[in-house]
């Protein structure tokens, strides 16, 4: 199949499945390409705007707007930078009105971070959590049950009490046995969403439940909580439970993750736009300074896809869009775009894995003009028809600063609008 | 402070302790065994994982070539299940002297290693990877060995006769009375105590630690640790043991092992067993010389690098008096020294562990004036897996955990997916073999070691030793961070393309998703890893 039209946007994450909506949802003629699934498979299915922000304390950050304006402030440079507040705020509300209007909304706002529980029991500070997730959130320590199946080997249950409890909020653990999952001989989360959405599965987890609820005034599973009807699933529980009932994300691949990017998938066929998964881009095709064609791998041989413009949401190292080798060459695999990288090999690590400010050769990206376009050198724009968004940018350590998802949404959100106007 | 009293007292975990500690107490003495981290952590850990044929000593090193060949029988006899009957080839690629060929196979023919030139057609035949411009190849009885499971077997067989098997206890100070070493001084770190072990006889198996022990005592042993360093690679690119027809060289092997093959290795002399690094040159030449026997190595993806250090001995007293051959050296201190109740067993090869072991033990049986003789070489080992899928011949077989799976049609239920290890293999690891440490689950089980390098089994691991043992949170805690960093220390040296992009997922993972940097409790532990230097230090 050989794509034509205005817009393509290449990746499936979250920055380039919200742009292809924005500019769907704006009129635009707008297809996605993409290799796999996207990185929401990988993701805790939160938005995190900024978790930690070193200059104003080693603690969680509790209002992501104040964070975000020093930040700014700070590193003029940022992909935050070049978005505003403003903007950062106004693709957090469309989202948020988009998952609203899908059914499952995602509660909070740049004016505070949730603490929620992760799958090992740390506190993770996010901006936007989706229902299912936010009675955990640990400024309220009340006593809490954290439930696990002894067959689901991603979910440790007492090891998260224990470290929530070692962090002054009481729970407990416990690894219910249930006699339907015995006779399974594969158990993984996405298995597990789709039988809590039936009745009868539910009704086991609830009896099996009986004995423990004890004292707990909240129940915390693993992420698993229906995937078309999380919130539905969660009610229905709360109502049978009569407590209040969170999610807690874990090891991919991630429900919560898979649903969002079912949400956006759907909104962007709904306006007009499509999908293409399997669909590795593997080179482009120039003349006088345009992008014509990039060309996608399909059996037997590429194909052509011919737009006006090429939005590259590649994500970084981790999306694919960035390579690396023995030599230390760091390439940007379909343009071959400049990057901002560290040059030798001897310079992209630190010594400890968890180091606070981050390996550099993670913050390897493009670096853009104000129309987003990636620029050379000397500071102008590679192709006039080129542009980026998300982890593909220069200039941020979106896993270290817990940016990862507000990054991917304002920029994809704003490059839309620039598009699609 | 504990006290313990025995016979024999074995310093040093590694494959030589090991063997002379289940020697020592299946010729009935109270044995006891320290080691200051957990069994094979050292150089025993951090090889290739060859048996050696001896084909590679028949022309520098006949005589240990032939020891080589003779315990290579023994050790099929007595441990099939750590052993893979690869085979080996030796090859003659453009790069070496054509010339070679005939005194390896003179060489093979005067030491009795069994050796057959083999068509280079049959070659590809068997290894379709391997340069097809190779000239010459000969086969080998060469195989490969889990060095893991054998430490844990000769120690299961020594508690069986009823050694005890102490890791985590480092040895501070030997005890001397006159001229006689009467035992070891322990510092034991898990339990956070001092053990005082008294022994009739001392026997310091430490490898390239010898020179430091036996310091103790005011004895020089000058022991230089010889680094060596290797990559594994993430594919089986060939399931023969690979080496180049020539004089024993850098990056001249390559050996699969389990699910990868590791290319080995370096050889260069450091002056601390403990602090070296692993250089970029190093990893450079293991893929350039990787790439002349299997084309196309350098473009695939790297999993880890290590290093281990050989203890190379160097004479230095003139009147010396040691048993030694070229492979291994057994230091008498009585005669040496005048130092009674004390034995130096250093040098020598993973292969020969079980010959080093018991000449060290006849030795002693001398010194201490009773005559019992060695039982090593007619036992088998116990073999923890005997109830699984086994190969021809009991030898270990690749495809045993798949086999275990599909019977079971227990396809989801694995803790490490790269390795195939399930929750019931590291419960044995957590409750049988009291685990310390998330790396003695590694060693243990053989997980964690496969392309995610701990990225998803890092956490379950976590989990079930937190479930089974419900020890304090911050203890778990730290367990963790200190694997992860384990992990990223072998992942240094070889990061870029595929491996880069893992390690980047397993960031998202343990940061973005988990945050475990902001866990309760200490970042790192004392049971953590020691980092490779920084190059240039």
């Amino acid at each position: 199949m050989n794509l034509q039209g205005d817009v393509l946007v290449i990746g499936a994450g979250l920055a380039g499945l919200t742009a292809a909506w924005q500019v769907a949802a704006r009129g635009g003629r707008v297809r996605l390409i993409a290799k796999g699934w996207g990185a929401l498979y990988w993701h805790a299915g939160c938005i995190d705007v900024l978790g930690y922000y070193p200059p104003l304390g080693e603690a969680a950050v509790s209002s992501p707007a104040e964070a975000v304006a020093a930040l700014i402030q700070e590193r003029p440079d940022h992909p935050y930078a070049r978005v505003g507040v403003a903007g950062l705020d106004e693709a957090l509300r469309a989202l948020q009105a988009l998952c609203a209007q899908q059914g499952y909304p995602l509660h909070g706002s740049l004016e505070r971070n949730w603490l929620l529980p992760t799958a090992v029991g740390a506190l993770r500070p996010t901006c936007l959590a989706p229902e299912t997730m936010i009675a955990g959130d640990a400024s309220q320590p009340l006593p809490t049950l954290i439930v696990g199946m002894k067959q689901l080997l991603d979910f440790y249950p007492t090891l998260i009490a224990d470290n929530l409890s070692r962090q002054g909020i009481p729970a407990e653990g416990v690894a219910l046995d249930l006699p339907s999952l015995r006779e399974c001989n594969f158990i993984n989360a996405a298995l597990l969403a789709k039988r809590l959405e039936q009745p009868q599965f539910r009704a086991e987890v609830v009896a099996a439940l009986r004995p423990y609820r004890g004292r707990a005034e909240r129940i915390g599973f693993p992420a698993v909580l229906g995937m078309e009807q999380a919130v539905a699933v969660k009610a229905a529980l709360e109502k049978e439970l009569g407590r209040p009932v969170f999610e807690i994300p874990g090891l991919p691949p991630s429900v919560p993750g898979m649903r969002l990017h079912g949400i956006l998938t759907r909104v962007i066929g709904e306006k007009g736009g499509r999908v293409y998964d399997g669909m590795q881009v593997v080179r482009a095709e120039e003349a006088r300074g345009r992008v014509t064609a990039v060309y996608s791998e399909a059996a037997a041989r590429t194909r052509p896809h011919r737009f006006n413009r090429y939005l590259l949401a590649t994500g970084g190292i981790l999306g694919g869009g960035t390579a690396t080798d023995s030599t230390g060459r760091v390439r940007e695999v379909i343009f071959d775009l400049p990057l901002a990288a560290p040059n030798d090999r001897g310079e992209w690590f630190k010594r400890d894995f968890l180091d606070a400010a981050g390996h550099p050769i993670y913050q390897a990206g493009v670096r853009v003009d104000g129309s987003w376009r990636p620029v050379n050198g000397d500071g102008q724009p590679v192709y006039e028809n080129v542009y980026a968004a998300g982890a593909m940018l220069a200039h941020c350590e979106v896993i270290r600063e817990r940016s990862l998802e507000g990054v991917a949404l304002a920029t994809g959100y704003r490059v839309a609008q620039m598009l699609a106007g | 402070m504990r006290q313990v009293e025995c016979e024999v007292l074995v310093i040093g975990g590694g494959a030589t302790g090991v063997g002379v500690v289940r020697d020592a107490a299946m010729r009935g003495f109270r044995s006891v065994l320290v080691e200051k981290r957990d069994l094979s952590h050292g150089t025993t850990g951090r090889y290739h994982g060859l048996l050696h044929s001896g084909g590679r000593y028949v022309v520098k090193d006949p005589e240990a070539a032939v020891e080589c060949i003779e315990e290579n029988r023994v050790l099929r006899q007595i441990m099939p299940h750590c052993l893979e009957d690869t085979g080996g080839f030796f090859v003659s690629t453009p790069w070496d002297d054509p010339d070679y060929g005939d005194a390896f196979l003179e060489g093979c023919r005067r030491t009795g290693v069994p050796c057959e030139e083999i068509p280079v057609r049959q070659m590809l035949k068997e290894e379709p990877l391997l340069n097809p411009d190779i000239r010459r190849c000969f086969r080998v009885p060469d195989a490969s060995a889990d060095s893991f499971l054998a430490g844990e077997s000769n120690a299961a067989s020594a508690r069986q006769y009823g050694a005890a098997i102490l890791n985590y206890h480092e040895v501070r100070q030997l005890l001397r009375r006159d001229n006689r070493v009467v035992g070891a001084v322990c510092y034991d770190l898990v339990g956070d105590e001092e053990v005082t072990i008294t022994a009739d006889m001392v026997v310091n198996a430490s490898g390239a630690w010898a020179g430091r022990i036996a310091a103790m005592v005011g004895i020089m042993v000058n022991v230089v640790p010889g680094k060596g360093t290797m990559v594994a690679i993430n594919h089986r690119v060939i399931n023969t043991v690979v080496n180049r027809c020539k004089m024993p060289a850098d990056g001249d092997i390559i050996v699969p092992i389990h699910t990868v093959a590791v290319i080995g290795t370096t050889d260069e002399r450091v002056a601390d067993p403990e602090h070296f690094a692993i250089e970029p040159w190093e990893v450079e030449l293991m893929l350039s010389e990787g790439e002349k026997l299997v084309p196309g190595l350098r473009q695939m993806r790297m999993l880890r690098a290590w290093a281990g250090v050989r203890p190379l001995y160097q004479e230095t007293a003139a009147a010396d008096t040691r048993d030694v051959t070229r492979a291994y050296t057994l230091l008498d201190h009585a005669a040496r020294d005048g130092v009674e109740g004390f034995i130096t067993i250093t040098g020598g090869k993973w292969t020969t562990y079980r010959q080093m072991a018991q000449v060290t033990m006849d030795k002693v049986c001398s010194q201490l004036g009773t005559e019992r003789p060695c039982r090593t070489h007619q036992e088998p080992l116990p073999n923890p897996f005997a109830a699984e899928p086994q190969g021809e011949g009991d030898y270990h077989l690749l495809g045993a955990r798949l086999a275990r799976t599909e019977q079971a049609q227990s396809f989801g239920n694995l803790i490490c997916e790269c390795e195939m290890a399930t929750p019931a293999d590291v419960e044995r690891s957590i409750v049988q073999n009291e685990a310390k440490t998330i790396d003695d689950v590694r060693r243990d089980v053989r997980l964690g070691m496969g392309p995610c390098q701990g990225g998803f089994c890092t956490l379950r691991v976590a989990g079930m030793l937190h479930a089974l043992r419900r020890p304090s949170v911050t203890e778990t805690n730290v367990a963790l961070r200190d694997f992860l960093q384990e992990r990223w220390k072998g992942l240094l040296p070889i990061l870029w393309g595929s491996q880069l992009k893992q390690e980047r997922l397993d960031e998202l993972i343990y940061l973005s998703v988990l945050n475990v940097d902001r866990l309760p409790g200490e970042k790192s532990s004392k049971l953590g890893p020691s980092m490779y230097e920084e190059i240039g230090d």
